[in-house]
């Protein structure tokens, strides 16, 4: 290979890899040396206080709140997506008239934005004039107050992600059965399988790597959760904190700077974990034999 | 079995789609109609009389009062929809163009760490935007960005590599070999070949990754609403604003809002739904 074809390689991908470092190896290092100091947002003063914001966040139980919380958002939002969207999947598989129309209009939600979405549920969510009460009225059904109520602001939240996220995994879903060969299911009717035996030996184990991999990327999407939060509920509620509103409620209300960029460091090591846990299951993914 | 399956079908089709047509039907209501005790859903030329009946009389009210400016906010909707479009769109042709070169450089040169580059790329879009705010904020106070156009581009445009760096190394891998070392023995130079023989062939995939560019650019709040606290500039950040008072909400307007904001987005889903797949899961399942 001549320099002349080194330096066209460089050209190519140069640029692209150049930003991405810069706007996420030099955040990660400043976040990290930010995080010793007690920088405000406000001002420019900022002294070396070592580990003390670790300390405050170990000692203060709003961080590990957060953290559980957001913890069983992900898993309550990524299992009833995961068993919704592959329900959905199994009974739209087949082929029938104007599936097409049904499919996209199923995964509209998933396309649209949280912020502005999830500004419109709340008129959809009131207590008083919503249309999901009234509906539940007229059911005869008892109506929680959604947006006001300690206990159920979480489930609102929740709901609102299943309703945009669920169309994603039956997306995955239908292309993990799209991919069994024909030839099993015909095996199978030779030898008289039951419909259970079929589901639980052929269907779904052949469906598992592309629905963990759903699961996976989902789960890296719903921890980042706040756009539904902050359009529902705001910042600073008890009862739906998560780990970038907690965020956001201290860099940003409260202007602790330093503070803020210690529990990013520990939200970035969490996140880094899951990203690791994903590339290799991609990696696996890609060596499994086709 | 049959109907259990047909049942799920058509009750899921109603509640994934009964949001936005009460959406549709709120941003034509008056804001008396739009909160009702007594949902009203029939739009009927006359008024009745008695209030607790399920008609209204449809307007164009709500769109019209897009134009005006709404208490708290600097602009009217419409100001915020262009910011949108204008950083919408050039942020996804950056994303595009700076993506498709580092793609073809990764899908046809011998680059050393190749994998682990291409999943550092993969790996940043799982950062929480909240998480890296801080020190891109101090650095946009340093060049003056906050608050600007040229700022959100740009911090769009990165957030977006991953996503065109993946997609269109998926497209630009199955496009045969062949063809350019063909135009290279044919005495082409590798960059004319890239731009006669690879452009032309990979469009479909730019187009694509384009549509998903900029969905995701016209979606983002997280950045839109911390980088601006001045003045927020796109319309999610536009419309958190607004939420100060939930009952004083001017729903109608909300709606119409809304509902031009997401107009395109569902144009385009449809435009590219056999890609969708693709490019949700960033190109790596191909069908």
């Amino acid at each position: 290979m001549g320099s002349s074809e080194r330096g066209l390689k460089f050209a190519f991908v140069a640029p692209a890899l150049t930003l991405l470092v810069l706007f996420n190896v030099f955040p990660l290092l400043f976040n990290v040396a930010l995080s010793f100091t007690n920088a405000e947002l406000v001002g420019s003063q900022s002294d070396f206080v070592g580990p003390a914001n670790y300390a405050r966040i170990f000692a203060d139980p709003r961080f590990a709140e957060a953290i559980r919380r957001t913890a069983s958002f992900v898993a309550l939002a990524v299992g009833i997506e995961l068993v919704l969207g592959y329900a959905l999947a199994l009974s739209i598989r087949r082929e029938f008239r104007g599936k097409a129309l049904v499919l996209t209009t199923l995964l509209i939600p998933m396309m649209l934005s949280p912020a502005v979405i999830g500004l419109f549920w709340n008129l959809i969510l009131n207590g008083n004039y919503g249309i999901l009460n009234q509906s539940l009225e007229y059911l005869g059904v008892p109506q929680p107050q959604w947006l006001t109520d300690r206990d159920w602001k979480f489930t609102s939240v929740l709901l609102i992600d299943v309703w945009m996220w669920t169309p994603f995994m039956m997306l995955i879903s239908l292309a993990a059965l799209n991919s069994i060969p024909q030839s099993l299911y015909e095996a199978a009717e030779v030898d008289r399988a039951s419909a259970g035996i079929v589901f639980r030996r052929i269907t779904l184990p052949l469906c598992a790597p592309l629905l963990g991999l759903a699961v996976l990327l989902r789960a890296t999407d719903a921890l980042k959760q706040f756009d539904l939060v902050m359009a529902t509920t705001g910042p600073n509620d008890a009862s739906t904190e998560t780990l970038s509103t907690l965020l956001y409620q201290i860099v940003f209300r409260d202007g602790k700077l330093a503070l803020g960029s210690a529990f990013a460091c520990l939200v970035l090591v969490l996140v880094i974990a899951v990203a690791t846990a994903f590339t290799r299951y991609l990696e696996a993914l890609e060596r499994r034999p086709a | 079995m049959k109907f259990a399956r047909w049942s799920l079908i058509f009750v899921y089709t109603l509640l994934a789609s009964l949001p936005l047509l009460w959406m549709a039907l709120t941003s034509f209501k008056s804001r008396e109609d739009a909160i009702s005790q007594h949902a009203r859903f029939v739009p009927t030329a006359q008024a009745s009389e008695d209030g607790l009946r399920n008609t209204f009389v449809p307007t164009l009210a709500p769109y019209v009062a897009l134009g005006s400016v709404h208490s708290g906010a600097q602009h009217s909707f419409w100001s915020y929809l262009g910011s949108s479009v204008v950083i919408g769109a050039l942020s996804t042709l950056a994303s595009v163009l700076l993506g498709t070169s580092c793609a073809y450089g990764f899908s046809r040169f011998r680059i050393a760490g190749a994998k682990d580059w291409l999943f550092f790329v993969l790996s940043t879009r799982f950062m929480p935007p909240l998480a890296v705010v801080v020190p891109v904020l101090m650095m946009y106070r340093q060049l003056s960005l906050t608050g600007t156009h040229a700022g959100l581009i740009l911090l769009y445009t990165v957030f977006n590599l991953s996503l065109a760096v993946w997609l269109m190394k998926g497209f630009l891998d199955e496009i045969p070999r062949a063809f350019e070392e063909a135009a290279l023995i044919d005495g082409y130079s590798r960059l004319a070949a890239f731009r006669t023989i690879i452009l032309p062939q990979a469009r479909t995939g730019m187009a694509v990754t384009a549509v998903f560019c900029l969905i995701s650019a016209w979606n983002e709040y997280g950045f839109a609403m911390t980088l601006n606290s001045s003045g927020a500039i796109t319309v999610p950040a536009y419309f958190a604003g607004l939420q100060g008072n939930i009952d004083g909400m001017p729903w109608p307007q909300v709606a119409a809002g809304c509902l031009l904001f997401v107009a395109p987005i569902v144009a385009f889903t449809v435009a590219v739904r056999r890609h969708l797949l693709r490019g949700m899961t960033f190109g790596t399942i191909k069908q």
